[in-house]
């Protein structure tokens, strides 16, 4: 319990439609219980708060920061609590509201379990839509499915340092969101000279030109920062199927639509025209180096 | 009288509805309240979506589900006529992964849930200690990234192998971070070595252990635990592992089993809608997770604690922190037989052209999960998901108690209440 001059912002973290993979992710990061002490945490999905998920729902508190997860599903009820009764009693107050994930972010995975009536906080993929739009100069955008730890533990951190989080058109902070999910990766040589990985489980190639690859067009530091303080999913041959953005869960994400062998979404920013004159030149030059094995283990034994 | 109690923390929510009679529990339903549709989500999609969709059942297990889908559709090819021959490093790659996920679990369900809830339950004083189990399952899932690229919602378990194709810095990584995990749970957990703790032979030498799992076994006695929380005494494992023996138990016979005999049946929750359903395996209902693998490979401690004091809740909270010593101790030996020189990935023919039936069973932390799928030119027409926490948590009428149910009855509501998280509950799962 907190005593009076317990001056730290209070947090609370409230779930909607979820499998709790951003609870999950949150406790992997590894210096949690700093982060935790610039707070007095209310209430949490697994982790000891002040109160009870039963005191939440009385909606006699108040809380400074709102971390909400999941999907928002206005016919939700948690405990018996309407949960649009919920969420807008503690955003009302909130100083400041986190759509953790890509669920409460954009709607994502969950949404489709009620298409109809499911979004996240205020956007509906990624038009403007959802319970909070009034509130939504206050709103931040974590997506990710799950979001990275580091990343919820930035935002919370400046919050509680006061600092403005610059976000951008879909309010998820530009100093994570800058960048994409390609930079960092390891396989940029082969995608640089054009050579397709030839099957799963290889070093080699690149996963963009057959295997759906989304990185380039990504939103993430997935592969700046690293999953787990280790790897990424394109470090171990899985391809990025671009959780961040909007259209997550995309359909056949193992596989590139091309039109003429170039992928038909090209590089973000980059012009259909050009990408097609540049993969045409870069495929000419046969770099030998990156068309076989980087290791034989059978020829060095 | 009918007392209504909101569970939380159990990945998402239930509620408990007691029926009292003089001071104990008379019998108990559980409604699970909440629905998400995975199933039909999953229908008419790509087959090899599957495995970026049903990692996202859950959030603490998803790995499970990533393999369970995998392994359904390997099933389906078999069935096709295809059968798909993975090898040992495969194998092994996968089965590392799966067993840093149920430790990384075990890990949480230790710190963040029975601790907790045992020191309520005794109205104990003592600091709780959460985050020593975040940092457990962290590490665990540093390892299962290493080759899984991250943990949660990894997808990198696909039909005919892994997409991960690791070198020897990679294998001698998650060789260390299983050496850090091992003495942090020693250091931490048991106050004595790994291989002192497994050799253990009898609950009496419990009293040599100091740290704190010492605690938790004296709380446990001090509840009189072990005479406590009796469910049918029967077990059931379905997933083929190295590390445990498909089978169910009538007390300690064992007999062979097949998943085929799983059917789900509707819920008895009179009181409130549930979007469970209950799984039996032939008519029957069976206690699954960890208690019930050490029960089928017959580890000599788990076996004498189960001669002194049944199926428990003593029991079936030690036989968790057992199991998680001794998957750790498995896990090295994994590493150690990976061969670098197979492939990491054996082609199958198009996935585009196949169209079968299949089913993948895992050994989920909590015990078996089965995914079972109808694939029509590499496109979902159905898709079935059995959780473990619906062998054990169902709710029926008293005539047919679920696990969960049995246990609960005769106890006051806080002892029910505690015995209930003894079986680790996802409430995620149960509804997918």
């Amino acid at each position: 319990m907190h005593s009076k001059q317990d001056k730290r912002p209070t947090l609370l973290w409230i779930q909607g439609v979820t499998c709790n993979g951003n609870t999950h992710s949150f406790l992997n990061l590894p210096n949690i219980d700093q982060l935790l002490s610039k707070f007095r945490l209310l209430n949490h999905p697994s982790l000891a708060g002040e109160y009870s998920f039963e005191d939440m729902l009385t909606c006699k508190f108040q809380c400074d920061i709102l971390i909400f997860e999941g999907t928002y599903d206005p016919l939700m009820k948690r405990g018996g609590v309407l949960l649009s009764k919920i969420v807008q009693h503690y955003a009302q107050t909130a100083g400041n509201i986190i759509g953790l994930g890509s669920c409460a972010s954009f709607g994502g995975m969950f949404k489709a379990s009620a298409p109809e009536r499911n979004s996240g906080l205020i956007f509906n993929e990624e038009k403007e839509y959802g319970p909070l739009l009034k509130y939504k100069a206050k709103v931040i955008n974590i997506s990710g499915c799950p979001a990275h730890p580091e990343w919820i533990s930035y935002t919370l951190s400046m919050i509680a340092a006061g600092k403005r989080v610059q976000v951008d058109e879909l309010h998820r902070p530009i100093e994570l969101f800058s960048t994409l999910a390609h930079h960092g990766c390891t396989r940029n040589e082969y995608f640089e000279w054009k050579v397709d990985t030839k099957a799963f489980g290889e070093k080699e190639g690149c996963l963009f030109y057959q295997q759906g690859c989304r990185a380039p067009m990504t939103h993430a530091s997935c592969n700046k920062i690293l999953w787990n303080e280790v790897s990424s999913k394109t470090r171990v041959g899985t391809p990025c199927f671009g959780c961040t953005e909007p259209n997550f869960p995309r359909q056949n994400l193992f596989s590139t639509k091309t039109n003429m062998s170039i992928p038909v979404d090209v590089p973000l920013g980059v012009s259909k025209r050009s990408y097609l004159t540049l993969t045409g030149i870069a495929k000419t030059f046969h770099v030998k180096r990156l068309e076989g094995k980087l290791i034989d283990y059978k020829k060095t034994d | 009288m009918t007392i209504k109690k909101l569970i939380e923390q159990i990945e998402g929510e239930a509620n408990i509805y007691f029926d009292m009679k003089d001071g104990v529990v008379d019998f108990a339903t559980v409604s699970f309240p909440h629905f998400r549709g995975l199933e039909s989500i999953l229908k008419g999609k790509h087959i090899m979506d599957a495995l970026v969709i049903t990692p996202r059942v859950c959030g603490i297990c998803g790995h499970a589900h990533l393999m369970a889908t995998v392994g359904a559709i390997e099933d389906a090819y078999k069935n096709a006529g295809e059968e798909v021959l993975l090898n040992e490093k495969i194998q092994n790659i996968r089965e590392f992964t799966l067993i840093m996920e149920i430790i990384q679990n075990h890990f949480k369900w230790i710190y963040l849930t029975i601790i907790p809830s045992l020191a309520k339950l005794s109205q104990s004083q003592e600091i709780q200690t959460p985050l020593k189990g975040a940092f457990g399952a962290s590490i665990a899932s540093k390892a299962l990234a290493t080759f899984a690229g991250q943990w949660p919602h990894s997808s990198y378990m696909v039909p005919g192998g892994v997409t991960a194709d690791p070198t020897n810095m990679e294998i001698l990584k998650a060789g260390s971070y299983v050496d850090e995990l091992i003495s942090f749970f020693e250091k931490e957990a048991l106050g004595i070595s790994l291989d002192k703790f497994l050799n253990l032979e009898s609950c009496k030498e419990f009293n040599t252990l100091e740290g704190d799992i010492r605690e938790l076994e004296k709380a446990l006695a001090q509840e009189e635990m072990n005479k406590k929380g009796f469910s049918h005494d029967r077990f059931l494992v379905l997933g083929e592992h190295n590390y445990t023996t498909p089978s169910k138990l009538k007390q300690t016979r064992a007999f062979s089993v097949d998943a085929k005999y799983v059917e789900d049946v509707s819920t008895y929750s009179p009181k409130e809608k549930s979007y469970a359903k209950n799984a039996q395996y032939k008519n029957e209902y069976y206690e699954t997770g960890p208690l019930s693998r050490m029960m089928a490979i017959g580890f000599p401690i788990v076996k004498n604690m189960h001669r002194r004091f049944k199926d428990s809740a003593y029991s079936r909270v030690m036989a968790r922190v057992f199991e998680l010593a001794y998957l750790l101790k498995h896990s090295k030996s994994l590493l150690q037989s990976i061969s670098i020189d197979e492939l990491s990935y054996v082609k199958t023919s198009d996935i585009n052209n196949l169209t079968a039936i299949g089913r993948g069973v895992v050994e989920a932390p909590r015990g078996p999960l089965i995914h079972e799928i109808d694939i029509k030119d590499g496109i979902i027409q159905k898709y079935k998901i059995i959780t473990p926490t619906q062998f054990n948590i169902g709710s029926s009428q008293k005539s047919s108690l679920t696990p969960a149910q049995k246990a609960m009855t005769g106890l006051t509501q806080e002892e029910a209440l505690f015995v209930f998280r003894t079986f680790d509950v996802c409430s995620v799962c149960t509804t997918h």
